[in-house]
């Protein structure tokens, strides 16, 4: 017969205050099969799980029920106590008396107290009935997965390569670097972007262990922790990248103009073009969408022959490039490639996009003069579309007049109802950089309250101040558009009491960091959800916060949440850290909760099979008659197969039958 | 005396026991009179776990996944 030990927890008041712990004590000690139940106020700490131990030692329990907490956080740490005592640590089971009960029920003790014996008679009736049970180990593939490599995936990627782990860093734009290498420079220290980004793009193009695939997307996911099969998708050039040197001839022929991205909009690419001068890898791509097809010739045609020449009349773009790269004779797959991956861990980092300035019309978004903050970065950057010379776009004149409007789409119920986080620092710091520069300029930030909570920016804001940048209280109602290209700012004072007006050169709008688009799509591929803010959400603020519910893909940078490059690149580590671990482990521990089939009862239906949602079920031919067989490395334990089965051939470990049926027959009596 | 239903409830361990745990970590209030049953997927319920419910004395049963 099983000799089952009882331990009930108080969790100082948080069960104790709702649940009468002795009583139920008392009751458990009744139990059938029950050797010996005993209470503690912290069941998890050293002394407490020592009496578990002790119990064990001492021969008194073969069976452990842990009246406590929720077994989605503390089952792993009371296995553990079991195990070094000695027993199988499956033989172990917990009543969850807090979570659902005490803090749920918190003002009906008595309803509180009896719901918590029922949980402790369910836990107790499915112990008699474990069985121990091996861990199982699986081979974990030594390489990581990062996706999107902006400043966040990058230092992950380095980070693992650095390790000696083979990273492949899809990044979906044809280069590296993300919304960093927009920047002109960065608080808190005000380090040009460029000078701090572009080598680390550099180390990561060129790192041995780090496998670039930019212009690519991940197209699916299969697999599990540990062994990963990742499809990814490279997206068509229709440049031969091996060939390309970056020159730029082509880019420098197309005579096609569309709004440059990478400038905000604020000036033209071509079609075919090279993201940025910077970027890594330094090819061209064609935007197939936007293409003239000069030479009246759609990509993958041959070329017409000139009547009198006889030669061939080739596009502005091929006649220009030296290498051969550019050959629109090709025929390329408009498909592109599709790359499988086998990876062990996977890094989220896809970072944000910022809002537009279209939706905010009571501002004048039609006004060019009206800019968003990641405009202003392009306007002030050497590399932009004023080659650093600070301009308004109207006119080309240096504005005397800038105000800056905070939480433009953030903290706003009609937008998002977060705080961006970086706005209030990043206006302090444009404002900065210009006020610097021409000290002769007026400029005014309207916020509704300043956050500059960080290391060394309370200093930068003082600062600020101090050069003379004015700042106003209250949230701004309007902005009009004058003649002479200026612009009227309303707004209301709340230090005078009273609304004011302004008229300014410049508008510039704090547009909030929003998730970068597709993420829940991509989150769905990996299993990761996302919060109602729209970043992909941790599996525990605080103590888990670069890891996801779903073992072996982590998060970090801007995917998390808005956030600053220090924290951007502070989580990216601790994601490689985490995600190096099962590496470096080299195999992981798979519990053995997985269903085993009965060939013997087995009638080869193939019922099973059709349902596994994990494709782990494959009727195989044993003796001349059909069975089924369970994958063990893919079964994750579901237990659909047992539920469906009709034979009542299959087994699920940890859930079996005689264990829920023995729960049920305790909460119902 | 008012009736309380006995109600037995399967929750999936990935999303509804995970809530039932966010409920009450953010204490919110509730009869006690449901009981969970943690299992790793709603499609674990095998219809005779519910049958099984009822016939032992459960009023109500909730499967959660
Ligand atoms: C106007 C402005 C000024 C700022 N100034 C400063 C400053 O001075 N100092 C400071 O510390 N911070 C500043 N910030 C914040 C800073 O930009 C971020 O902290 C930082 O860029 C976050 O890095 P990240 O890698 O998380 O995201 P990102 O830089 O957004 O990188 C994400 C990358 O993932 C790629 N990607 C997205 N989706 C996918 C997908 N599905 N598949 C593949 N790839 C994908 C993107 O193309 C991108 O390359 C500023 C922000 C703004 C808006
Ligand atoms: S960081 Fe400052 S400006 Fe940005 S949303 Fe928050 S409060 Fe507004
Ligand atoms: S459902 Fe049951 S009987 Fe049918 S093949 Fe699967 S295990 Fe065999």
């Amino acid at each position: 017969m099983p000799r089952i030990g009882v331990y009930i927890c108080h969790c100082g008041e948080n069960i104790a205050g709702a649940v009468n712990v002795e009583e139920v004590r008392k009751y458990a000690e009744q139990l059938p099969e029950v050797a010996i139940a005993r209470d503690y106020l912290f069941m998890c700490s050293d002394p407490g799980q020592e009496l578990i131990k002790q119990d064990i030692r001492a021969g008194l329990v073969d069976r452990v029920v842990v009246a406590a907490c929720t077994p989605r956080t503390h089952e792993p740490i009371f296995r553990e106590a079991v195990a070094e005592a000695g027993l199988n640590k499956y033989l172990f089971e917990m009543a969850n008396i807090r979570d659902q009960d005490s803090w749920a029920h918190w003002h009906d003790k008595e309803g509180a107290t009896a719901k918590a014996k029922k949980l402790v008679a369910s836990a107790v009736a499915k112990a008699a009935f474990l069985e121990p049970l091996e861990d199982r180990f699986v081979e974990v593939t030594p390489a990581a997965l990062v996706v999107g490599g902006g400043v966040a995936g990058m230092f992950a990627a380095l980070d693992l390569a650095g390790m000696g782990y083979q990273v492949y860093l899809v990044e979906k734009n044809p280069s590296i670097g993300g919304n960093m290498a927009k920047l002109d420079k960065t608080f808190p220290t005000n380090d040009c972007s460029a000078c701090i980004l572009t080598p680390v793009m550099v180390r990561v193009g060129t790192h041995p262990k780090i496998k670039l695939l930019t212009y690519s997307e991940v197209e699916s996911v299969e697999g599990s922790f540990g062994n990963f099969k990742v499809k990814v998708r490279r997206k068509q050039t229709y440049i031969d990248w091996d060939k390309c040197t970056g020159c730029g001839d082509c880019v420098n022929a197309c005579p096609a103009r569309i709004p440059n991205e990478f400038n905000e909009g604020m000036d033209n690419r071509r079609a075919v073009y090279i993201e940025f001068p910077q970027a890594v890898p330094k090819k061209a791509v064609v935007d197939l969408e936007h293409c003239l097809n000069c030479g009246k010739r759609t990509i993958g045609t041959a070329p017409r022959i000139h009547s009198k020449t006889g030669k061939p009349i080739l596009a502005p773009c091929e006649r220009a490039c030296k290498t051969g790269a550019c050959d629109r004779s090709k025929a390329y797959d408009p498909e592109g490639e599709i790359i499988e991956l086998a990876v062990g861990t996977i890094i989220v980092t896809t970072g944000y996009r910022v809002m537009d300035k279209a939706p905010f019309k009571e501002y004048s978004p039609q006004s060019p003069n009206v800019v968003t903050a990641m405009q202003l970065e392009r306007i002030l950057s050497a590399t932009g579309p004023t080659a650093g010379h600070f301009e308004r776009p109207s006119d080309k004149e240096k504005p005397k007049t800038i105000a800056f409007v905070s939480c433009v789409g953030s903290r706003d119920k009609r937008h998002h109802t977060y705080c961006s986080k970086v706005c209030c620092m990043y206006m302090l710091k444009e404002a900065r950089l210009i006020k610097e520069k021409y000290p002769e300029t007026d400029i005014y930030i309207f916020f509704i309250d300043v956050r500059t909570a960080g290391k060394d920016f309370e200093e930068y804001y003082n600062y600020c101040r101090n050069l003379g940048i004015k700042m106003l209280r209250g949230r701004v109602g309007g902005v009009d558009e004058l003649p002479g290209d200026r612009l009227r700012v309303r707004a209301y004072d709340v230090d005078l009491g009273a609304p004011v007006e302004l008229e300014a050169d410049l508008v510039v709008l704090a547009t909030a960091i929003e998730p970068a688009p597709g993420l829940a799509e991509l989150g769905r591929k990996l299993g990761i959800t996302c919060g109602s803010e729209g970043f992909l959400k941790e599996m525990h603020t605080k103590l888990y916060p670069v890891e996801t519910p779903v073992r072996g893909v982590y998060i970090a940078g801007c995917a998390q949440g808005p956030k600053d490059i220090p924290e951007a690149v502070s989580q990216a580590r601790a994601a490689s850290s985490a995600a190096a671990v099962p590496l470096t482990f080299g195999k992981i521990v798979v519990e053995p909760l997985i269903s085993e089939v009965n060939q013997r009862k087995c009638s080869g239906c193939g019922t099973c099979e059709k349902l596994c949602p994990y494709s782990a079920i494959k009727l195989v031919e044993d003796k001349g008659r059909l069975r089924s067989h369970i994958d063990e490395a893919l079964c994750a334990g579901c237990g659909v197969c047992a539920a469906a089965c009709p034979s009542g051939a299959i087994t699920l470990h940890g859930f079996t039958n005689a264990q829920i049926s023995a729960q049920i027959k305790a909460l119902a009596s | 005396m008012q009736f309380e239903p006995k109600i037995i409830a399967f929750l999936c361990n990935w999303c509804s026991y995970a809530g039932a745990d966010l409920a009450g970590s953010l204490r919110f209030q509730y009869p006690p009179n449901v009981t969970v049953v943690r299992v790793p997927c709603s499609g674990r319920v095998n219809p005779m776990f519910i049958l099984k419910a009822f016939f032992t004395g459960a009023d109500g049963v909730l499967v959660g996944g």
